[in-house]
């Protein structure tokens, strides 16, 4: 935080930065669905999991409380489980609700990318192929 | 400070923010966050690592942040400032009781002078408003003696002026109570 301070980076260099907090907090629930596809984690392996790609690392204060609320609406479903004589763990795994959610936000990500990438690849002059424009 | 005692502290000021769950609730999220915790410290030192409990702590942020968080969906909306709940509460009996007595109030106010038109209309000698101790008191009367007719200060026009002011304080009424009714 404070070599922010010392340090304050191009206006260009923030703008990029505070963008690509946006798509990460926009699709961070997107993120520990698919993390949890036919996977039943606590919450340091799905930490770790999830810091082990630059996009995707987020902090225990962002994890906990989006588990917490995922579970609340249904999206999870959470288990103590006692490992031997290891403290207990709590479990996280998809619901069925949270699997339908999954497919349902998979296919709305798939459908941008798909969009974003299209445009990308086609820059003028040239009309697009599609509309004409 | 001792590496337990730091920890100790930063799990009991995350349960005092966490008071607004229920007990139960709030010890899970405590027990989980405690699991994590001493889970790393014990992955740091079998790798040889000495544990850094700041560091780890830095991970969860500010206690009231995090709790801040979990509390969020107990105050949804525009959060209002802090012992503002009771003040709307207030507020809400106040509107709740202003309505009734309102109603009451406006209602039967109406319902009087349509009454008092009525009555004109059945007794006229009965009936009336009079100017008494020399016209310091008004005095609208239903009388079994009536006073002299000639001393009453409306005669027949009390019917189409209590009429008239008990319709237009009936539909005043209810103008009104639906105001109060959107603001309850």
């Amino acid at each position: 935080m404070s070599t922010d301070k010392q340090d304050p980076a191009a206006p260009e260099e923030q703008l990029e930065q505070k963008w690509e907090i946006q798509l990460r907090k926009g699709t961070l629930e997107l993120v520990i669905l698919a993390a949890l596809q036919q996977r039943t984690l606590y919450g340091l392996e799905l930490l770790k999991l999830l810091q082990t790609f630059p996009s995707t690392a987020i902090t225990e204060g962002t994890l906990y409380p989006l588990l917490d609320r995922l579970k609340r609406e249904l999206l999870l479903d959470a288990q103590w489980v006692q490992e031997g004589d290891i403290r207990p763990r709590k479990y996280y795994r998809l619901t069925v609700q949270g699997q339908q959610k999954l497919q349902q936000l998979t296919r709305v990500w798939r459908q941008s990318v798909q969009d974003i990438e299209y445009l990308l690849a086609h820059p003028g002059p040239d009309p697009m192929p599609a509309t004409g424009v | 400070m001792d590496q337990r005692q730091m920890i100790n502290q930063y799990l009991n000021t995350l349960q005092r923010y966490l008071a607004r769950l229920s007990p139960a609730e709030a010890t899970e999220v405590i027990q989980e966050i405690e699991s994590h915790i001493f889970d790393l410290i014990e992955q740091h030192q079998a790798n040889g690592q000495t544990a850094d409990a700041a560091a780890i702590l830095q991970g969860f942020g500010e206690p009231r942040q995090l709790a801040a968080q979990y509390v969020a969906h107990l105050t949804t909306g525009a959060p209002p400032p802090r012992g503002f709940k009771a003040i709307v509460q207030v507020k809400k009996t106040v509107s709740a009781a202003l309505y009734y007595s309102m109603a009451v109030f406006g209602f039967l106010t109406s319902a009087c002078l349509l009454f008092l038109a009525g009555a004109k209309a059945l007794t006229p000698d009965a009936v009336g408003v009079w100017a008494m101790a020399e016209g310091n008191s008004l005095t609208i009367a239903f009388l079994a003696e009536p006073f002299p007719p000639e001393q009453e200060l409306l005669g027949m026009t009390l019917i189409p002026l209590a009429t008239g002011l008990g319709l237009a304080l009936f539909w005043l009424t209810q103008r009104i109570l639906r105001v109060l009714k959107q603001l309850m």
